[in-house]
């Protein structure tokens, strides 16, 4: 079998939009991402802990954030989109029982190490706020394989 | 009771305390202490490289893609990710960090720079820690079989920054993923060590704050108003206060001047603690919530001048009398509840 | 150390026109009790109206004639739901006094300005409770120190800290008395053994034919040091009630008059309830001698004048304390004061002839108000020959009041 489309270098143009991406943070996503991520810091787990510590509730871990933001990106451009760097910056957090909704933007196009990659910035909003943005730089193949 | 604060020899000492809070030389010799101890730890450079718990496996890949819901088949499906461009299985790129992760039981190596930056923020009150930036670069994609070790350097500490969460600062480590002697990805890491604004401040030095759990089973919790407030604020901190209008000394404090000024604002005195058993009672009967019969109860004369009742611990009945030294200590009931008590000076 | 008192006594012994002006206006009527057990067995409530009951009928009056009520704050039992239960119909006055046992004769002197004033004619005022069978005083009262009201701001500063049961509070300061006057646990045995001898021979008190020793007293538990077991009053379920009217129509009712000769309450500088711990001096109880420098003034007599003190006596020590704040006695003299047998029933100065709170029963020293009428009509079970003025006194270490209380 084949992998899905990736998209080509060819199909991207800078100010294209990704489509959005929401994730339901209920307790068992933000535990069992935190077990995922090796994360067992009790804020991600324990609501009493998390409550102890002058959080409303437990709360989503930055390893995850990486993930998430890696996902949300390449569900758009495709499974052989090549990750080259995640680069996020934390605003409010995400609380069990909160809703992301990611939004994404390509932003420019910049060679490095004679590779094109292309920068897409995003933003994962919650309730509270921005709770996530950043910068994902991407390689695509030339051609559409 | 009220006492004329010129009397005693508590009043610069107080007033010194009380100025304490916002001192500016206080804090700047802080800062220096930590300044001192980031550029201590930058210094040694980057850790000696650890290898994480696991190599790269399918199993963890598994997890970590089905908790994100992360459906990319170059990661899961080997005949799928045969014909990619991967050409076979990878990791996630963003799995990087989770390879090197300690665990649930794993501890820090002696050399880790950042451990060593968070003990020092700690011994200085803050204790409280907040991921704010990752910035990860992917030189390749790791492979099932591939055994990655981390490394860490300090790059920066910088503070103290008043935040959203609290005064604190933000430090900079950078890690560096290797296989063998290849360095495969880099991350540079930000996390805000900080004192939460709603926690304690720290404890008055010198001061003997007692963990007393088993208080809190039933304790009479007081009724507080504005104020009273600073009295128990105080006994969290390890300090007994006592109001002060203007020289006179009050206790139990009230919200009028006893000199009749309503346009005057009352300030507070840190007793030093120490004073004399004024009268005391050794409680047999009945039982009373959170206490061990018997106990014994002191309503203590301050070397300041006023009287403050609190139990007495640690003391054989037979031993107390009128007159007996005794000095001020805390019984931390829970996070919210500190009461005043009294030890004998011996 | 200097104190800055924000208030200084009354000072002056000379009678103010507003108090002579109570003086003989009013008389007790009537009085009326149920039985004090430890168990009742019924309702509160039924406990009030049968003791109202009792003291209209021993007034020679009705329900209907009653359009006044008065009693305690802490009292459980409203006005209306006494009228109610009685068919008292309209009521004109009704007045509720606060700090615990401290309102016992001021519901008297609230009632005798009603009728002296004409706001009402037949006043009744009444105490009444399961205070053992139900809610009692003796254990610790998270209720007292969660109150959110000034009272529950003072109570955090001893309740979270151990001082929690009324004996503990009393405890405190007589620790004191005992360092600061030379006196023993047995001068407060003292108190105990002459209540209890009095209990012995009256048919009514719950301690009816048990009289204990000064060993007995000694040999008791300690309850907060230093106070022992004997030294505490008992918790008792009961009802007393009192029937108050103006002096003139008192006389035209069958029973003698126990006349108003002089009422008043106290309360001191630096005023805590049971917990006044922070006066320059500890141990003396400077709220009764406002009361009692306003008896005297009344009254227009002296302590010499006294045939029966009906003193309130939850707890021993407050006895020599009162006994010094009134002026039979100076300062720490209490112990030898009474050390010389002047307030048994034959000494100079009978001390609760009925048996105290110790000894009868504790109904919030309304029995002692009634133990006062009985002596002055002369059908107390232990009769002090000739009793003419009687001095009766309410609660201790609260702000508190006083009657002197005579036959004409």
């Amino acid at each position: 079998m084949s992998v899905a489309k990736t998209l080509s270098a060819s199909d991207v143009e800078i100010g294209a939009t990704l489509p959005p991406m929401t994730i339901k943070a209920s307790p068992t996503f933000i535990i069992s991402t935190a077990l995922a991520t090796r994360d067992f810091q009790d804020v991600h787990h324990d609501r009493d802990a998390a409550v102890a510590r002058g959080s409303e509730d437990i709360f989503l871990n930055i390893l995850t954030d990486n993930g998430l933001v890696q996902r949300f990106v390449t569900d758009w451009a495709g499974p052989e989109a090549l990750v080259r760097s995640i680069d996020i910056k934390l605003g409010v957090p995400c609380y069990a029982y909160d809703t992301l909704t990611f939004t994404g933007t390509v932003t420019d196009r910049v060679t490095v190490d004679g590779e094109q990659r292309w920068v897409v910035e995003v933003v994962g909003t919650g309730n509270l706020g921005d709770h996530v943005r950043g910068t994902v730089h991407i390689a695509l193949p030339e051609e559409a394989s | 009771m009220t006492t004329d604060a010129t009397d005693t020899a508590s009043r610069s000492d107080a007033a010194t305390a009380q100025a304490s809070a916002g001192n500016a030389p206080a804090a700047d010799a802080q800062a220096d202490r930590i300044r001192r101890a980031a550029e201590l730890i930058a210094a040694r450079g980057p850790s000696a490289p650890v290898l994480g718990r696991d190599p790269v496996n399918q199993a963890m890949v598994n997890t970590w893609t089905e908790a994100m819901g992360d459906a990319n088949p170059v990661y899961t499906d080997a005949s799928a990710a045969e014909s990619s461009v991967h050409g076979g299985l990878v990791a996630p790129p963003a799995m990087a960090q989770v390879w090197t992760m300690r665990g649930l039981h794993g501890t820090r190596a002696e050399d880790d720079p950042l451990g060593a930056m968070m003990l020092a923020l700690d011994e200085e009150g803050f204790t409280s820690v907040v991921a704010t930036n990752s910035s990860q670069t992917y030189h390749r994609y790791l492979r099932p079989g591939e055994h990655v070790a981390a490394s860490n350097r300090l790059e920066s500490v910088v503070g103290p920054k008043q935040t959203a969460l609290g005064e604190g600062w933000f430090v900079t480590t950078c890690t560096t993923w290797t296989v063998g002697e290849e360095t495969v990805a880099e991350m540079t890491f930000r996390v805000l060590k900080f004192r939460p604004t709603s926690s304690r401040p720290s404890v008055r030095e010198g001061a003997r704050i007692i963990e007393a759990p088993e208080y809190a089973d039933g304790v009479l919790r007081p009724v507080t108003s504005r104020d009273t407030a600073f009295f128990w604020a105080g006994t969290q901190v390890g300090e007994l206060r006592i109001q002060r209008w203007g020289d006179t000394l009050r206790h139990p404090p009230g919200p009028v001047d006893p000199g009749g000024d309503l346009d005057a604002k009352p300030d507070y005195i840190v007793a030093r603690g120490t004073g004399t058993v004024y009268s005391y009672v050794v409680h047999h009967h009945p039982k009373v919530p959170g206490k061990r019969l018997p106990f014994v109860v002191a309503l203590v004369e301050l070397d300041e001048g006023v009287r403050v009742l609190g139990e007495l611990i640690d003391v054989d009945p037979d031993e107390v009398a009128i007159g007996l030294s005794v000095r001020a200590v805390f019984l931390r009931v829970d996070e919210d509840l500190t009461l005043p008590a009294w030890e004998v000076v011996r | 150390m200097r104190t800055a008192r924000r208030s200084e006594s009354l000072g002056s012994g000379t009678a103010r026109r507003s108090e002579a002006g109570l003086s003989g206006k009013a008389a007790i009527a009537g009085i009326g009790a149920t039985e004090f057990s430890k168990d009742s067995g019924r309702s509160e409530l039924r406990l009030s109206s049968e003791a109202v009951r009792a003291a209209l009928a021993d007034a020679g009056l009705e329900p209907t004639d009653v359009d006044g009520l008065v009693t305690f704050t802490m009292d459980n039992n409203a006005e209306i739901a006494v009228a109610r239960e009685l068919g008292i119909g309209e009521l004109r006055f009704f007045s509720r006094i606060g700090y615990g046992g401290g309102a016992a004769a001021a519901t008297v002197q609230q009632a005798a300005m009603a009728v002296a004033t004409g706001t009402a004619d037949v006043v009744v005022a009444y105490r009444a409770f399961n205070e053992r069978s139900g809610h009692r005083f003796g254990q610790v009262s998270s209720a007292a120190a969660q109150q959110v009201n000034t009272s529950g701001i003072d109570n955090s500063f001893t309740y979270p800290m151990g001082i929690a049961t009324p004996a503990a509070t009393v405890a405190m300061l007589a620790r004191r008395y005992l360092h600061d006057y030379g006196a023993t646990s047995e001068d407060f045995g003292r108190i105990a053994v002459i209540d209890r001898a009095n209990a012995a021979t009256n048919p009514n008190a719950w301690f009816h034919g048990k009289p204990i020793t000064l060993a007995d007293h000694q040999a008791s538990r300690w309850i907060a040091e230093p106070l022992r077991l004997l030294d505490c009053c008992q918790e008792s379920d009961g009802g007393v009630a009192l029937v108050i009217v103006s002096a003139e129509r008192a006389r035209e009712l069958p029973q003698p008059p126990a006349v108003v000769r002089a009422a008043a309450q106290g309360s001191g500088p630096d005023q805590y309830v049971m917990t006044s711990y922070y006066r320059d001096e500890l141990a003396p109880l400077p709220e009764m001698n406002v009361v009692g420098r306003g008896l005297w003034r009344q009254a227009e007599l002296s302590p010499s004048d006294v045939d029966v003190a009906v003193l309130y006596d939850h707890f021993t020590p407050y006895v020599l304390l009162q006994l010094e704040e009134l002026g039979f006695c100076g300062r720490g003299e209490a112990k030898d004061f009474i050390a010389e047998g002047r307030l048994e029933l034959d000494g100079s100065l009978p001390l609760n002839p009925h048996g105290g709170q110790l000894g009868e029963a504790y109904i919030h020293g309304m029995n002692g108000i009634a133990e006062g009428v009985r002596q002055l009509r002369g059908t107390a079970a232990n009769q002090v020959a000739g009793a003419e003025t009687v001095l009766v006194t309410a609660g201790t270490g609260v702000p508190t009041s006083g009657l002197v209380l005579t036959l004409s």
